[in-house]
């Protein structure tokens, strides 16, 4: 029997197409960019969750816990309806941006329980209300609130009262990579008796409504002949011209209800349907009752089994259905076997990932934090130029309107399986979080991390002039530079569990990686003084003007995070060009352009020839600095995470290039010799430290000792849960600026954001932020085994308590995974004060992984399946569970990547995960 | 240089009708039919009409020449 190592290699080399289903389909595809062909470009009016369920979609699907193939041309998903309800339950309900006061919100509970890279295991839970799901009171309360109250959730409404709801597990199981057996189980957690509709649903997506497609696909019911054939299953043959033939086999022989994947014109724009058959026949069926609404000549293109079950409170009942290439003559003679088998397997996968020295608690939330980044895989589509073109933007034509958004994308064509930071909130790649997540996701699948990180490098997706692509509200906002880490990060953990490296992954990479460096030198570098600038930078509200639009003041920001980012970036490209020198001298020159590069940046934040400068020499801190359009400059004092990123540029050298190039010392000599202020101003990169290392970093020891005090500073950046984004000092110290007879405030705010700057869903004073602690933390890894065990810092900043910088990363590490582990009372502090998270059995052991926490006491805030970056947290719990310091102190960085391996080819011994969570 | 041969796609929702504008700038009516072009009738709109835009992917489904 194959083990999910032996599916991986087999998908790694072609042998078998593993990955070519899974949980593709995204949760939202109304609301979108890409589904938005407004003259004004809002999203979220444009195409409603209302319309969703009768408009057909131009680019993608959505469903409930559901599948596609890899191109998505035939999706599966659940639906439901409770009796009650005004619509059937076939995808999750949500708030719009200006619906709820604290931007977009989805209002649904639904966890991402299980599953394995291939997806040969999944499981997920919903909950599903047996009253009227309270749309319209979710909708109007919120309007009401202010952004300083909380958001309104659905457990407040008290439609989960006395638990009257279901929870409907979905499993998936592929017996081999074109078979997927899927098991529906229904428990009535309520008290009494209660019916539900179980929809699952298959269908198209709609690729040939819009090109004048001749080869339409087919869904038919299939009448079976021969022994065993009856009654133990309805089928539904599927055809598509492209995808080939499937057949979906529901146990019992429900009902099948066809309709098409076409849109109700009549109900969206008004005119008559060419086809009584829509996209809402199912929903018109079963909640009005309109036979006339499916296709009694059992075809279509979309079509449900309907199955009515009637669950007693506390019964469990389970539908059973199987989507294969071929036609099995008993579906369901091996089902339960295989089902479970799969389910064992999923976990000797996970005792090879999850150390042993985690707890079961501990191993429960990296599962679920894996679970969570392998369902947020989603299938992406999105053809700019075609999409330009038909709203009337074509690029090349003379009459053209202007667009809203992505004018200058429309080389772009995208169409893969992508990481998306939250298949709700967020259905669409962001490329700064991508890069944190392949982090997470190379614990369980390097082959898929690798991957993701070429594609954003790809001609289809970075802009012709070096630029990644940012996210589809506008792909030419700036983010952070972080690929080259990542990508420097995934090939040392690739070349240690394969035995050698991947350098023409390694090499692809790096051209393209170039162009982008090279962009931002010529962009972002207003005078050419190695000084970056970049705006937002994804750190949204942390300044205290929108630095992404025109200051009020004039002028114009130079920024220490934007700095700081390409010092880092310096060096991640000089790492990759390092390593590829080994084998290749061509990289040699690249080499030492990137040593010299980081020199020039790293030393322009503190060595301004008189001029005034990042760094605060009496604060101990770095600040953006504002230069006025009259010459003058000043830097802007609010201490946030912008002030900590130049600590995060550190990296540590272990001589391998100079071994193999003696010659390059003396080259790098002459250039430092020259240049004695950039020496002076730096980290002394010639200093040899423990094993004869070398740092390169932005700050010396001094500096950094500085720095390090305030961050350590449990009144300041450090919390109890991480590294806070804003100094708690400005609570009672806020930053004002006056400008324009204007007051530009910035005060520690731990939860959510107080205006609507961008978007208003996201608040980067005060609460803890994941990607950037896990940076922190690398940081500190690489400063531990340069300095050693000798450069101490007290931790917490005037505890008296001495640490070394491993132990200091280790305590930041434990605090964030303490976000999401019962505390000594049992409490999880993610869910703060929601008490049925925190007591009921059925709720307690369920991990959400949100996008940012609070400051103070580590409530999740903002999107709550941002598994995406936030799985993060796995990688650090891995890493100093397997760790030890004085393995890394030895080896340097390699110790880690080399342990990793040792686990993987279970030299490393496991940890039982709890078997509880989810049941 | 060739003309560009553009073609905008309109509801009419008080009269629940297309109405599609050709490269040439002429109005019609069409049907919701797959050969709606071959059965469309003449349209002039008058200042009251109000035509709400529609995505020109939907044109296919209207199976129109352009």
């Amino acid at each position: 029997m194959h083990t999910e190592q032996d599916r991986l290699e087999e998908a790694r080399h072609n042998k078998a197409p593993w990955k070519k289903w899974g949980p593709y389909l995204s949760e939202r595809q109304w609301g979108t960019v890409r589904e938005d062909y407004s003259e004004g470009g809002n999203a979220w009016d444009y195409f409603s969750h209302d319309q969703a369920r009768s408009r057909a979609y131009r680019w993608g699907e959505d469903g409930l816990a559901g599948i596609s193939d890899d191109q998505q041309r035939l999706c599966f998903a659940l639906a439901l309806w409770n009796g009650t309800d005004p619509i059937l339950k076939e995808r999750l309900f949500g708030l719009t941006n200006s619906e709820s006061n604290h931007g977009e919100d989805v209002k649904e509970y639904y966890f991402y329980l299980d599953s394995t890279p291939t997806h040969s295991y999944m499981k997920y839970l919903y909950k599903y209300p047996q009253a009227a799901y309270p749309y319209a009171n979710l909708v109007e309360t919120s309007r009401r609130r202010g952004r300083t109250e909380f958001e309104y959730e659905l457990l407040d409404t008290g439609v989960f009262d006395e638990n009257r709801y279901f929870d409907v597990f979905v499993e998936y199981a592929k017996e081999s990579p074109e078979d997927l057996l899927i098991q529906i189980s229904v428990h009535n957690r309520g008290p009494d008796a209660a019916e539900l509709h179980v929809l699952p649903t298959l269908w198209f997506r709609n690729d040939w409504s819009w090109q004048g497609n001749p080869d339409r696909p087919l869904l038919e019911a299939v009448r079976r002949s021969g022994p065993g054939a009856k009654p133990q299953a309805a089928i539904v043959k599927a055809v598509h011209p492209k995808l080939g033939e499937y057949h979906l086999a529901c146990e019992d022989e429900p009902p099948l209800l066809f309709t098409e994947n076409e849109t109700n014109m009549q109900r969206i724009f008004g005119v008559a349907n060419r086809t009584p058959y829509v996209k809402d026949g199912i929903n018109h069926y079963v909640v009005h009752g309109d036979q006339s609404a499916v296709n009694p000549e059992n075809k279509g293109t979309k079509v449900a089994a309907h199955y009515r079950l009637r669950v007693e409170p506390g019964e469990c009942q389970t539908i059973r259905l199987r989507l294969s290439k071929t036609q099995a003559a008993k579906p369901f003679a091996d089902f339960d076997e295989l089902l479970e088998g799969r389910h064992k397997q999923a976990d000797e996968f996970y005792d090879t990932v999850i150390p042993r020295a985690l707890s079961a608690d501990q191993g429960n939330v990296m599962r679920q934090a894996l679970a969570g980044m392998l369902w947020s895989k989603q299938f992406y589509h999105y053809d700019v130029d075609k999409w330009l073109e038909e709203r009337g933007c074509d690029p090349f034509k003379a009459n053209r309107k202007q667009a809203p958004r992505n004018d200058h994308w429309h080389h772009m064509y995208n169409g893969d399986v992508i990481s998306m930071p939250d298949k709700w909130e967020y259905p669409w790649y962001a490329a700064w979080d991508l890069a944190f997540h392949v982090i997470a996701l190379t614990l369980v699948d390097a082959d898929f991390g690798k991957q993701q990180l070429k594609l954003m490098l790809r001609e289809r997706y970075m802009h012709p002039n070096g630029q990644i692509p940012a996210y589809e509200w506008n792909f030419g906002d700036v983010n952070p530079p972080v690929h080259a880490w990542s990508t420097i990060f995934t090939y040392r953990l690739d070349k240690a569990q394969k035995g050698e490296g991947d350098t023409e992954w390694l090499k692809g990479n790096f051209q393209k990686l170039l162009l982008n460096f090279t962009w931002w030198v010529n962009r972002k570098d207003r005078n050419g003084r190695n000084i970056f600038e970049g705006g937002f930078l994804g750190l949204d509200n942390i300044g205290v003007f929108d630095r992404s639009a025109p200051l009020p003041t004039g002028g114009y920001l130079e920024q220490a995070d934007g700095t700081a980012w390409m010092a880092l970036f310096s060096q991640n490209m000089l790492e990759i060009a390092a390593e590829l020198a080994l084998t290749d001298p061509d990289y040699l020159d690249m080499a030492l352009k990137f040593v010299e590069h980081f020199f020039w940046i790293a030393s322009s934040m503190t060595h301004m020839a008189g001029d005034v400068g990042m760094w605060d020499d009496e604060d101990g801190f770095f600040y953006d600095v504002l230069r006025l359009p009259n010459g003058q400059a000043q830097r802007l004092k609010v201490r946030s995470m912008v002030g900590l990123l130049p600590l995060c540029a550190a990296t540590t050298f272990e001589g391998a290039l100079v071994a193999r190039y003696p010659e390059i010392r003396e080259r790098l000599k002459t250039f430092l010799d020259a240049r004695p202020e950039i020496r002076a101003a730096i980290h002394d990169p010639a200093k040899p430290g423990v094993n004869g290392r070398r740092l390169a970093s932005i700050l010396d020891e001094t500096k950094l000792r500085r720095v390090l005090a305030k961050m350590l500073d449990e009144n300041e950046f450090l919390s109890e849960f991480g590294i806070r984004s804003l100094s708690r000092f400005h609570a009672d110290h806020p930053y004002v600026f006056h400008a324009g007879g204007q007051d530009y405030r910035v005060a520690y705010l731990p939860a959510e954001s107080d205006t609507g700057m961008f978007g208003g869903n996201s608040n980067w004073r005060g609460p803890i932020w994941m990607p950037v602690n896990a940076l922190i933390i690398r940081a500190l890894l690489q400063y531990y085994s340069y300095y050693g065990n000798d450069f101490t810092v007290e931790c917490p900043t005037g505890s008296g308590q001495k640490m070394n910088l491993y132990q200091v990363a280790e305590e930041i590490a434990r605090r964030l995974a303490n976000i999401f582990l019962k505390d000594k009372d049992g409490r999880r502090p993610v869910y703060g004060g929601a008490q049925k998270f925190q007591e009921d059995p059925h709720w307690r052991d369920l991990i959400l992984f949100y996008e940012y926490f609070h400051g103070d006491n580590g409530a999740g805030l903002g999107a709550n399946h941002q598994t995406g970056w936030t799985g993060v947290v796995a990688r650090s719990m891995h890493l100093f569970a397997t760790m030890k310091p004085e393995v890394a102190l030895e080896e340097g960085k390699k110790a880690y990547f080399e342990t990793v391996a040792d686990q993987q080819a279970g030299t490393a011994p496991a940890v039982p995960v709890l078997a509880g969570a989810g049941k | 240089m060739f003309a560009v041969r553009k073609l905008s796609l309109y509801i009419d929702r008080v009269n629940q009708q297309w109405v599609v504008q050709d490269p040439d700038g002429n109005f019609w009516t069409v049907p919701s039919d797959n050969n709606a072009w071959d059965q469309r009738q003449p349209f002039y709109p008058t200042e009251e009409t109000e035509l709400e835009p529609i995505p020109a992917h939907y044109k296919y489904t209207l199976g129109l020449p352009y």
